[in-house]
């Protein structure tokens, strides 16, 4: 474990340059301020729920941005709001999900490079397997990536994934998010031998541990697994250790399972106020440019909530006409007695 | 709606009580768990203390120079009556509404 | 802190008494559900609960709640995130004599168990020869109507029920809820209890004593005109029919149907004979859907005397939509107007 050979092509893994650095921070910043409005958009009655992120910013700003976005493509669970933020997703479409507009979202999953956002915990690993498998057979040099958690690295849906990429070399990288807690459950209870890294030995393939809550490591870590898989070498596990800050969604109550103290103890750092830091120590940013970068993530959340809230309802007729790309006479019945029968949004 | 009334935490060290200095909510406020809700000052230190509990808060017990006892009521928090699952929301029961009248001659054969 | 259920039954559930001297008490379904549980456990030490986050946390819908801190962690317990692994260890389980009532935290979240439930717990029974029963009483908060995510609101009952080696039951309200999972929970056979999670919270007189008969269905209003027939969180829309109805001077007997396997035949060839007419309503799609077992078995029953063809009124032919949608899925009153009213003027010739 933690052993990964240095990338064929040394530039793919390169350090970030100063401006990258100032836009990874920025864009943490507007995630973080993206988060945590959405909550207080749940308590307000404009969205009905939300799965927060709070304290995985670092994790998922750091792995998006080592997407490339013209050959690549991302495989989310529904906890990515900072990796589609980091891929430049739409994100009033992104958002749409959690406002019950429709399940998957509204973005376009082919342009974006961004797979339907998934309610199935480790539902989408092994389509990132065989996503990753067609650019073997295509002789393209896409990599896949895919994200879960410390939960549903229980599922024996990853375990098939992890074993099938590896035989077949197939260019995937797992990235785990660890963030502690699956709802009420701990990763102690969860996850035998203590962490999900660990497992990749079985499976033969190299596995990076990272501090999830360093953004620049996790870039780094990122970066080097598509490399690996960009050379031919097959897939990469990457865990990031984080927590999850928040509740599991915005109508969880933690007290219920972990105290203020276990939270502060667990949660450990702030990313974003760490990464601050270390721009402010190394000169590489100011004052101005951190309240610049918070004034402009509250623009861009008022522009999102704006969005959501003028989004309506999608039409009734789209439950009918996209469940297949062929229709079926019997649907067409349905869709008729259904617009005689009743009253349409 | 019901209330749920959080008390002035254990501080350790064998700290019985606290003095306000600020609180950092008010009564009306939707506040979530772990935002700092009130600065106190013991004999040791001055400490914020974060929410324990994400709700609307409906009282705060003591002005800023009073003196709060362990134990004794903090704040109290507005929760609904029901809560809703992990996901989605609780249906509101609404009065059943109709378009459709039903008309039929029925005969009794 | 602790808001638990149990606790509220000391906080005063309020309480009356019946003619018959029995003692109701109003509570909601997910109360309903947590005493019996809370009984069964006390009842059965064999019983033993778990699955994803019903121990500490007692559920996400609380149904579990308190009973981790009341019975011990041997007896309510934390699973790994995994559904197949959950209902594959209830199989061991039962072989090793124990009575596992796990949950399923979703009805969307048994798919990835289906080959455990299917495979395994329906057959096990049969391929021992009877000498491996499975008293397995799987709890899945079920249908839909809160505007949840995917996979948070599906409608289960005919997959489970073309299973043979199942059993499958739902309840309408807590009354139904409290003595069906008690009975459910003491079968020697697999049984899916499939909890409506949009009427968990509604709230109901609920007679401990009394509960007639588990077994088959239930009329839940009488009526002369018409049968409508339904389960789970439908029985409640359909009462609300019922009594506009009974404004324009139709009088519907709502049967709820309770056990979706075995369905008691002889209850509704009984109701329909009275009132020649039937309507069936339910959330899942329409296609091989339970109304068309429900139509057949009444048909079978009653032909000589069915005014008009049963009607189905049920979801469609679609994944179950996102919450902005829902209430364009799920039959609305107005939908089931409609097939009242289709039945009402059917005309032979």
């Amino acid at each position: 474990m933690d052993t990964l050979p240095l990338p064929d092509d040394s530039t793919a893994a390169a350090p970030p340059t100063p401006d990258q650095l100032r836009e990874l921070y920025s864009l943490m910043t507007a995630v973080r301020h993206l988060d945590i409005s959405a909550v207080a958009w749940q308590r307000q009655g404009i969205i009905p729920g939300y799965a927060p992120e709070l304290g995985q910013e670092a994790a998922q700003v750091g792995s998006g941005y080592a997407v490339d976005t013209s050959r690549d493509f991302v495989f989310p669970t529904y906890r990515e709001m900072g990796v589609a933020r980091a891929m430049g997703v739409n994100m009033v479409e992104y958002m749409s999900t959690h406002k019950a507009t429709w399940h998957g979202g509204l973005y376009d999953p082919m342009k974006s490079r961004l797979a339907p956002i998934q309610a199935v915990v480790a539902g989408s690993v092994l389509h990132a397997v065989g996503w990753a498998h067609g650019q073997t057979l295509d002789g393209s040099d896409g990599v896949a990536l895919t994200y879960f958690g410390d939960g549903a690295s229980s599922q024996g849906d990853v375990h098939e994934a992890m074993n099938f990429a590896a035989v077949m070399k197939a260019p995937v990288v797992f990235f785990i998010q660890n963030n502690g807690w699956a709802i009420s459950v701990p990763t102690e209870r969860q996850v035998a031998g203590g962490c999900v890294a660990g497992r990749a030995a079985g499976y033969g393939m190299p596995a990076l541990q990272v501090d999830g809550n360093d953004v620049v490591a996790v870039l780094d870590a990122t970066r080097h697994a598509f490399a690996h898989c960009r050379a031919g070498n097959g897939p990469v596990v990457i865990e990031a250790m984080t927590y999850r800050r928040g509740p599991h969604s915005t109508s969880d109550n933690p007290g219920r399972y972990r105290s203020l103290d276990e939270e502060r103890d667990g949660a450990g750092e702030d990313p974003l106020r760490r990464f601050r830091e270390r721009l402010l120590s190394e000169g590489l940013a100011d004052e101005p440019f951190f309240a610049q970068a918070q004034a402009s993530a509250a623009t861009q959340a008022e522009d999102i909530r704006a969005g959501l809230e003028a989004l309506g309802p999608r039409p009734g007729s789209e439950m009918f006409d996209l469940v297949f790309q062929e229709t079926t006479p019997v649907l067409q019945s349905q869709a008729a007695s259904w617009r005689e029968e009743s009253e349409h949004v | 709606m019901a209330e749920i009334s959080f008390p002035l935490p254990d501080l350790g060290e064998g700290l019985i009580e606290a003095t306000v200095l600020e609180w950092l909510v008010s009564p009306g406020d939707q506040v979530e768990r772990n935002q700092p809700l009130v600065e106190v000052e013991t004999t040791k230190s001055a400490v914020e203390l974060p929410s324990p509990q994400a709700g609307k808060v409906v009282r705060i017990h003591g002005g800023p120079g009073d003196r709060i006892n362990v134990g004794e009521p903090l704040i109290v928090f507005e929760v609904p009556d029901n809560t809703a699952g992990i996901v989605g929301t609780v249906p509101k029961e609404e009065a059943p509404k109709r378009r459709v009248r039903l008309s039929a001659v029925l005969d009794e054969d | 802190m602790s808001n638990s259920i149990l606790e509220g039954e000391t906080a005063g559930f309020r309480q009356t008494e019946s003619a018959a001297g029995n003692v109701t008490v109003v509570m909601s379904m997910q109360q309903a559900l947590n005493r019996a549980l809370d009984e069964v456990l006390a009842e059965n030490p064999k019983a033993v609960i778990f699955g994803e986050d019903c121990g500490r946390l007692g559920g996400v819908f609380r149904i579990t709640d308190g009973l981790q801190s009341k019975h011990g962690e041997n007896r309510v317990f934390d699973t790994p995130l995994a559904e197949s692994g959950i209902l594959g260890m209830s199989v061991g389980l039962a072989m090793a004599g124990f009575h596992p009532i796990p949950e399923v935290q979703f009805d969307g979240f048994a798919y990835p168990a289906i080959n455990q439930i299917v495979c395994q717990i329906a057959r096990m029974n049969y391929r021992s020869r009877g000498t491996l029963p499975m008293p397995i009483t799987l709890r899945v908060p079920s249908f839909g109507g809160i505007r949840a995510p995917e996979h948070h609101g599906e409608s289960l009952e005919a997959l489970f029920a073309h299973v043979p080696g199942l059993k499958v039951v739902s309840p309408s309200n807590p009354h139904e809820a409290y003595h069906l999972l008690k009975y459910a929970a003491t079968r020697p056979d697999p049984v899916i209890f499939m909890e409506p999670k949009s009427r968990y919270w509604q709230k109901g007189d609920v007679d401990a004593a009394d509960g007639g008969s588990p077994e088959g269905a239930k009329v839940q209003r009488e009526g002369r005109h018409l049968t409508l027939v339904a389960w789970g969180a439908m029985v409640a829309r359909c009462l609300q029919v019922a009594e506009l109805a009974a404004e324009d001077g139709i009088d519907i007997e709502v049967l709820d149907l309770r056990w979706l396997k075995p369905i008691d035949a002889d209850a509704l060839v009984a109701s329909v004979r009275k009132t020649r007419r039937a309507v069936v309503v339910h959330e899942a799609p329409l296609t091989s859907g339970l109304g068309a077992e429900v139509a057949q078995l009444i048909t079978q029953g009653c032909f000589d005397t069915l005014k008009a063809p049963v009607e189905r009124v049920t979801g469609f032919d679609v994944p179950y939509p996102s919450g902005d949608l829902e209430d364009e899925y799920i039959p609305n009153i107005d939908r089931i107007l409609f097939g009242i009213q289709r039945v009402l003027e059917y005309r032979r010739g």
